[in-house]
């Protein structure tokens, strides 16, 4: 059995890093030199896709594909979002307005999110002043009660946050299948 | 004491860059006259310049996701550099290729009509000479 699993968020968000973290195979990455250091200033930037695995036993893996962060790549986005069962979603507080960016993603992958499910991790909350937790929970309540959405603080470098945002998703998508399974 | 730093512009922002892009386009331009749209772009995707004006720069964010992926399917499989990248449609052929040394591509769409050997022949050498004038500097 294979699930396939989309990292979705802004330019910056840790995505790249996160499947690297979780990957049980060597990440296939499509790194670009980053001209654009006004939005985000690194090196490189994702200009097709990531690719990492999980291998959950000798039957079941979970694809992970990361998306390129950036709007002009959206056509990616869509390529990418038909085969996903669920939605990571990176946000890093430090970015401009982390708040509308979630929603944004939220907004623009509804059918995933609706079909399937979505965890987000808000990633470098340690490092500048941002948006609390709650901010975030807030809005997602206020946008879409019509979604349990998990929302928890992330490190993307260390494995045992990401497994336990995944733990997250999968539950979620689990309950949402149950959900859509029990007649009106 | 003020520290000296040296803040390098963009490609797509360079106007030394832009000018070059623009006589390459006209070097492929002038060789191949079956060229429907040509543009350069940055590794990242943003278009240097293009013709003939484009109103969106549509070609050179997916030309950045196609040169990433041919990269990263001749590394996964370990045969070598990527040298170019061709996609043969019904009524456009579209090829691809990196300017020698430098983190650009050269990205052009042609005519049906074109053969795939001329094109990529007018295409190689755009490039190279893009190259050498850009080494020149």
């Amino acid at each position: 059995m294979e699930h396939i699993i989309l990292f979705a968020g802004p330019m910056g968000a840790g995505k790249t890093t996160a499947i690297q973290s979780l990957s049980d195979i060597p990440v296939i990455s499509t790194e670009a030199a980053n001209t654009d250091r006004a939005t985000a200033d690194k090196a490189t930037t994702t200009v097709a896709l990531d690719y990492g695995e999980i291998h959950v036993s000798d039957e079941e893996r979970i694809r992970m594909y990361g998306i390129p962060g950036q709007r002009r790549f959206d056509f990616m986005w869509r390529i990418l979002r038909d085969r996903a069962e669920g939605m990571v979603l990176l946000i890093h507080n430090d970015g401009p307005d982390p708040v509308d960016a979630m929603r944004e993603f939220m907004i623009e992958f509804a059918d995933l999110c609706e079909r399937g499910g979505v965890a987000v991790g808000i990633t470098r909350m340690d490092v500048a002043p941002g948006p609390i937790l709650t901010h975030y929970t807030d809005v997602l309540e206020r946008d879409r009660p019509d979604l349990m959405v998990p929302v928890m603080p992330v490190d993307p470098r260390d494995r045992g946050n990401m497994e336990m945002l995944m733990m997250c998703l999968i539950a979620n998508i689990e309950m949402r299948a149950a959900y859509s399974a029990v007649p009106a | 004491m003020i520290a000296q730093t040296t803040v390098s512009l963009a490609p797509h922002k360079d106007p030394f860059v832009i000018d070059l892009a623009t006589v390459a386009l006209h070097d492929l331009t002038d060789v191949a006259h079956t060229v429907r749209y040509a543009t350069v772009l940055t590794e990242d995707g943003f278009e240097v310049d293009g013709v003939p004006a484009y109103e969106e720069d549509r070609l050179s964010s997916m030309a950045s996701s196609i040169q990433a992926l041919s990269e990263a399917v001749a590394r996964e499989l370990v045969i070598g550099r990527a040298h170019y990248v061709i996609i043969a449609a019904d009524d456009a052929h579209v090829i691809q290729l990196r300017v020698p040394g430098q983190q650009l591509v050269l990205a052009a769409v042609f005519e049906v009509e074109e053969t795939l050997g001329n094109a990529l022949a007018a295409c190689k050498y755009a490039a190279e000479r893009f190259a050498t004038a850009l080494n020149a500097r």
